[in-house]
C-alpha cells in the first residue's frame, strides 16, 4: 500500500519536526506511565487466565469482563469527548486515495482509541495460549472480539462525529446517546422490576448471542461452532456498519450540514441580550472582551459539547459509583449520610468533574480556540492582564452556569441537598477554578496550540488525558482533599470550611502570581505563541 | 471540429440551509484553455471550485472533468487534476520539500522519482533556500508556491486554482505565470478564481462572471472588454455598481 505508507511516512515527519522543535516531553512521560499502569494489569491478567485452575473464576467473570471492555471502548472516548488518532480527511480527500485504502489506514490509527483494552485482552489472549485447560483456539477469540470492537468504534465514532456537525439536532442527538450509554449503570442503580434479568442477559447469563457472551464461549470451548459462528456475524456486521459509516464521512459535507436558516427573532433577541450582558455589568475594554469571549465559546461546538455533558453525562455517569451498586433499591437518597465518600459529596464529585471537562476550553488552551484573536490581543491598545483576566471571568462565569444546572437537574431529580452541600460544592469548585486558572494561564501562553472549536470531538488520545488528570491533578486537589481530612479529623463542616477558605487565600495568592508570569511569558513569546496557533496538523489528527 | 470539454458543468446548485450559494450554473471550459472564474465576495466562486474538487457534494446538477464524471469517476479525476486549493490544506508540519514528496507519493510517484522531482520544484520554486523550515514558517505567497509545486508533480492536464496568487509577491507570481502560461502551451487546462484582474486580464482567453450563484457572463476575453474596456470596468458593469457613497464622519 504506497499510499498508506506516504501517509504514515508524512505523520512520522510531522511529529519529528514538531518534536525536535520543543515539542514535550511531557506527553511521552504521561503515556508511558498511563500505558504501563495497563501493561501491569495485562500481565496480572495473563497470570490468571493462564492458571488452569482457574477455570471456574474464568467462566463466570469473562462475558461480564468482555462487556467491560466493549463499555470502556466504545464509551469512554465519549465520556472525555476525543477520538483518538484519525486520518484527517478534509486534508486527503482532494488527492487519489481509494476509499478502501483510507478506510483500513483509518482502523490502524483507531486501534489507539482502544490501546489500554488492546493491552488487557492481549494479556487475556497470551494468558488463554498458555492454559492446557482452554481450547488451542482461545486466543484467536481474544483477537476476534478485539477486532470487532475496533470496527464498532469505527462505526460509532464516524456516526457520533457526523451527528455532532449537524447545527440542529447534535445537541439533542449526543444527549440521547449518553441516555442510553448510561442505561445500563441506571439499572443497576435504580434496579426496577426485572432489571436483573435484563442485566443479566446483558451480561450474557441468559442469551449466548452478544459479541461478549459469544467470545467468551468460544474462548472457554462451550458450544464452540455456534459461538464462532455468532462471533462472526457479529464481526461482518461491524464491519459493514463502519464501512458504511466511513464512506457516508468520506463524502460528508460539512459546511452544508452546519449552515441552517437564521434563528427565530425572539430567540435570536434573547441571545442578544445574554452576550450584552457583560458590557451591561462591566466597562470596556473588560466588558467587550467578556462579550467577545461568550458569543466565540457559545458559537464553539466543542465548548457546548462539554457543556452539555458536565450536568448530563457527568451527572448520570457517577451515580451508581456514588451509590454503589450493593445498596438498597434507589430512593431518595436517604442513606446518604451511611453511604461512601462519592455518595455523601455526589454534587461537588460531579461539580469538580464538570470543571474537568470544560478544563480544556476554559483553562488549559484558552487561546488555541479562537487562534486569530490572539494575534490582535498583542496588537490592540490593551494590556494582556485585562484579555487574560477577561478570559479567567468568562471561565468562571461558565463554571458557576455549569455547577447550577448540576443543581439544578439534581434538584429536579429529587436528589437531596442541603445549603452546606451547595456551598462546599460552589466553594471547592471556586478554589478548583483558582489552581486551575494559575496553571492554565501559564499553560495557555507556554503551550498553545491551535484547535478548530467546530470539532465537537478532541482528537488527542483518551488515554493521554486520563493520564494527565491522574498525574497533575492530585496536585492540585491537594489543598482540597487536605479540607476534607481536616473534616475528617474534627468530624467537624467548620474545619471543612475554615480549611477551604485557606485553600482560597492560597488560590488568590498563587492565581495572582501566576497572572504576572503569564503577562510577562506572554511579551517574551509572543512571536513563538503565535506561530504555535497558526499551524495546523499533519494528515492525521492525533 | 469542436475543442472536447475539460470542465462541463450542467445546472448545478448547491444550498447552504435554504440559501443558494450556486443556482443553476451552466458552464464549458474547452481543454487548452487558461479559464478566469470571476465573482465578487460571496458570489460562489470557492463553492463551484470546492465542489469541482470533489471537497462538497453539489446539491443538484451534473459535473465532468476531462471526461470523467464527478463524483462517480472521483479518483480517476484526481489523479488527472492539479489543485492549487485553499492553504488550509497544506499540513503544517513538513518542510515544502516534505509536503511536496508527499504529494508525489500519493499520486503514485516512486520514492526516487517523487525526492528528485520534489527537490527540483523546490529549485524552480526558489524555496530550497530554508530546507528545514516548516510550513507553517512560510510566508502566504510561500504557502501558495508549495500549493502550485506540489500540484505540478505528476504533469496534471487540469489545474483547478483558488487564488493562486494571493499573496505572492511580484518574483513569485511572475515566475507562476510563466510555468502556468507553459502548462497551457504545453496543452493543460487551468481553471482558476482570482481577484486580481490586472493578472486574469494578461493570462486568460476566457473569462466567466458569477454573482450571486448564477453566471453573469462568459466569453472570450476580447468580447467582455468590448474593446477598450479594461476588465475591471467589465466586471464592475456585470456584477452592479457599488454604492459610492462614504460615512460623514470618515471623510471629516
Amino acid at each position: 500500500m504506497p499510499v498508506a505508507a506516504a501517509i504514515l511516512w508524512a505523520q512520522w515527519r510531522t511529529l519529528r519536526n514538531h518534536r525536535g522543535r520543543g515539542g514535550s516531553v511531557w506527553a511521552t512521560v504521561v503515556s508511558a506511565i498511563w500505558y504501563g499502569i495497563w501493561g501491569l494489569a495485562a500481565v496480572a491478567l495473563g497470570r490468571i487466565v493462564s492458571e488452569g485452575g482457574n477455570t471456574t473464576l474464568i467462566h463466570n467473570v469473562l462475558p461480564a469482563g468482555f462487556l467491560m471492555v466493549l463499555l470502556y471502548w466504545q464509551v469512554i472516548p465519549l465520556l472525555l469527548a476525543t477520538t483518538s488518532a484519525s486520518l484527517e480527511l478534509r486534508k486527503l480527500r482532494v488527492y487519489p486515495i481509494p476509499e478502501s485504502q483510507l478506510f483500513w489506514i483509518e482502523a490502524l490509527l483507531r486501534v489507539t482509541a482502544g490501546l489500554e483494552m488492546i493491552l488487557l485482552l492481549g494479556g487475556v489472549s497470551l494468558g488463554a495460549l498458555l492454559n492446557p485447560r482452554l481450547p488451542k483456539w482461545a486466543s484467536l477469540a481474544v483477537l476476534a472480539y478485539i477486532l470487532f470492537n475496533l470496527l464498532f468504534a469505527i462505526g460509532m465514532r464516524d456516526l457520533m462525529a457526523r451527528m455532532l456537525a449537524r447545527k440542529r439536532v447534535r445537541e439533542a442527538s449526543f444527549l440521547l446517546f449518553v441516555l442510553c450509554a448510561t442505561l445500563p449503570q441506571l439499572l443497576m442503580t435504580r434496579r426496577p422490576p426485572g432489571a436483573f434479568r435484563l442485566l443479566a442477559a446483558f451480561g450474557g447469563e441468559f442469551w449466548p448471542g452478544w459479541p461478549w457472551a459469544a467470545a467468551a464461549n468460544l474462548m472457554q470451548g462451550v458450544q464452540a461452532p455456534f459461538a464462532a459462528l455468532v462471533l462472526s456475524l457479529w464481526i461482518a456486521g461491524a464491519a459493514l456498519f463502519s464501512r458504511w459509516q466511513f464512506s457516508r464521512t468520506l463524502t460528508f459535507d460539512a459546511d452544508a450540514a452546519a449552515a441552517s436558516s437564521n434563528p427565530s427573532a425572539p430567540m435570536a433577541g434573547w441571545r442578544e441580550r445574554f452576550y450584552r450582558l457583560p458590557s451591561l455589568l462591566l466597562p470596556d475594554p473588560l466588558g467587550i472582551l467578556i462579550e467577545k469571549e461568550f458569543r466565540f465559546l457559545l458559537r464553539s461546538s466543542r465548548f457546548r459539547l462539554v457543556f452539555l455533558m458536565g450536568f448530563t453525562f457527568g451527572l448520570l455517569i457517577w451515580l451508581p459509583m456514588a451509590l454503589g451498586y450493593g445498596g438498597n433499591r434507589f430512593g431518595p437518597m436517604e442513606r446518604l449520610g451511611g453511604l461512601p465518600f462519592l455518595a455523601r459529596n455526589y454534587l461537588t464529585v460531579v461539580s469538580v468533574y464538570s470543571l474537568l471537562l470544560l478544563s480544556e476550553t476554559c483553562f488549559w488552551n484558552v487561546f488555541g480556540f479562537d487562534r486569530s484573536a490572539a494575534q490582535f490581543y498583542f496588537l490592540a491598545p490593551v494590556s494582556f492582564t485585562r484579555v487574560l483576566i477577561a478570559k479567567n471571568l468568562t471561565s468562571l462565569f461558565f463554571g458557576a452556569a455549569e455547577i447550577s444546572m448540576i443543581t439544578l437537574v439534581c434538584a429536579s431529580l429529587g436528589l437531596p441537598m442541603t445549603s452546606m452541600k451547595l456551598a462546599e460544592a460552589f466553594s471547592v469548585a471556586a478554589i478548583m477554578s483558582l489552581f486551575l486558572l494559575s496553571a492554565g494561564n501559564l499553560q495557555s501562553i507556554r503551550h498553545a496550540r491551535g484547535v478548530n472549536p467546530a470539532n465537537s470531538f478532541r482528537s488527542g488520545a483518551a488515554g493521554r488525558f486520563q493520564a494527565m488528570l491522574l498525574l497533575v491533578y492530585p496536585l492540585m486537589f491537594s489543598p482540597i482533599a487536605l479540607a476534607y481530612l481536616a473534616r475528617y479529623a474534627f468530624d467537624s463542616e467548620a474545619a471543612l470550611f475554615l480549611v477551604l477558605a485557606l485553600d482560597a487565600i492560597l488560590g488568590a495568592m498563587i492565581y495572582r502570581l501566576a497572572l504576572q508570569s503569564a503577562v510577562e511569558s506572554a511579551e517574551n513569546m509572543k512571536e513563538e505563541m503565535v506561530a504555535a496557533l497558526s499551524a495546523a496538523d499533519g494528515p492525521i489528527a492525533a | 471540429m469542436a475543442v472536447p470539454a475539460a470542465i462541463d458543468i450542467r445546472d448545478l446548485h448547491k444550498l447552504y440551509g435554504g440559501k443558494a450559494a450556486v443556482d443553476g450554473l451552466t458552464l464549458c471550459v474547452p481543454q487548452g484553455c487558461f479559464f478566469g472564474f470571476l465573482g465578487p465576495n460571496g458570489a460562489g466562486k470557492t463553492t463551484t471550485i470546492k465542489i469541482l474538487m470533489g471537497l462538497a457534494r453539489p446539491t443538484s446538477g451534473t459535473i465532468e472533468l476531462l471526461g470523467y464524471r464527478m463524483p462517480a469517476d472521483a479518483i480517476e479525476i484526481r489523479k488527472q487534476i492539479g489543485l492549487v486549493p485553499d492553504e488550509s490544506l497544506l499540513f503544517d508540519h513538513l518542510t515544502g520539500g516534505e509536503f511536496i514528496e508527499f504529494a508525489a507519493r500519493v499520486y503514485g510517484l516512486d520514492r526516487a522519482k517523487a525526492q528528485s522531482r520534489a527537490a527540483e520544484l523546490l529549485d524552480l520554486f526558489e524555496l530550497d533556500d530554508a530546507p528545514r523550515k516548516l510550513i507553517a514558517e512560510y510566508s502566504k505567497g510561500m504557502r501558495k508556491r508549495v500549493a502550485m509545486a506540489a500540484a505540478l508533480i505528476h504533469r496534471p492536464k487540469l489545474f483547478l486554482m483558488d487564488e493562486p496568487f494571493e499573496g505572492v509577491d511580484a518574483v513569485g507570481a511572475r515566475l507562476m505565470k510563466d510555468i502556468l502560461l507553459d502548462q497551457v502551451r504545453h496543452g493543460a487546462t487551468i481553471f482558476l478564481t482570482s481577484h486580481v484582474l490586472e493578472v486574469v486580464e494578461r493570462l486568460c482567453d476566457r473569462v466567466a462572471i458569477i454573482h450571486e450563484g448564477r453566471l453573469v457572463t462568459e466569453s472570450s476575453m476580447e468580447d467582455l472588454r468590448m474593446g477598450a474596456e479594461s476588465l475591471e470596468d467589465a466586471f464592475v458593469r456585470a456584477v452592479g455598481v457599488g454604492r459610492g457613497d462614504t460615512l460623514e464622519w470618515l471623510s471629516k
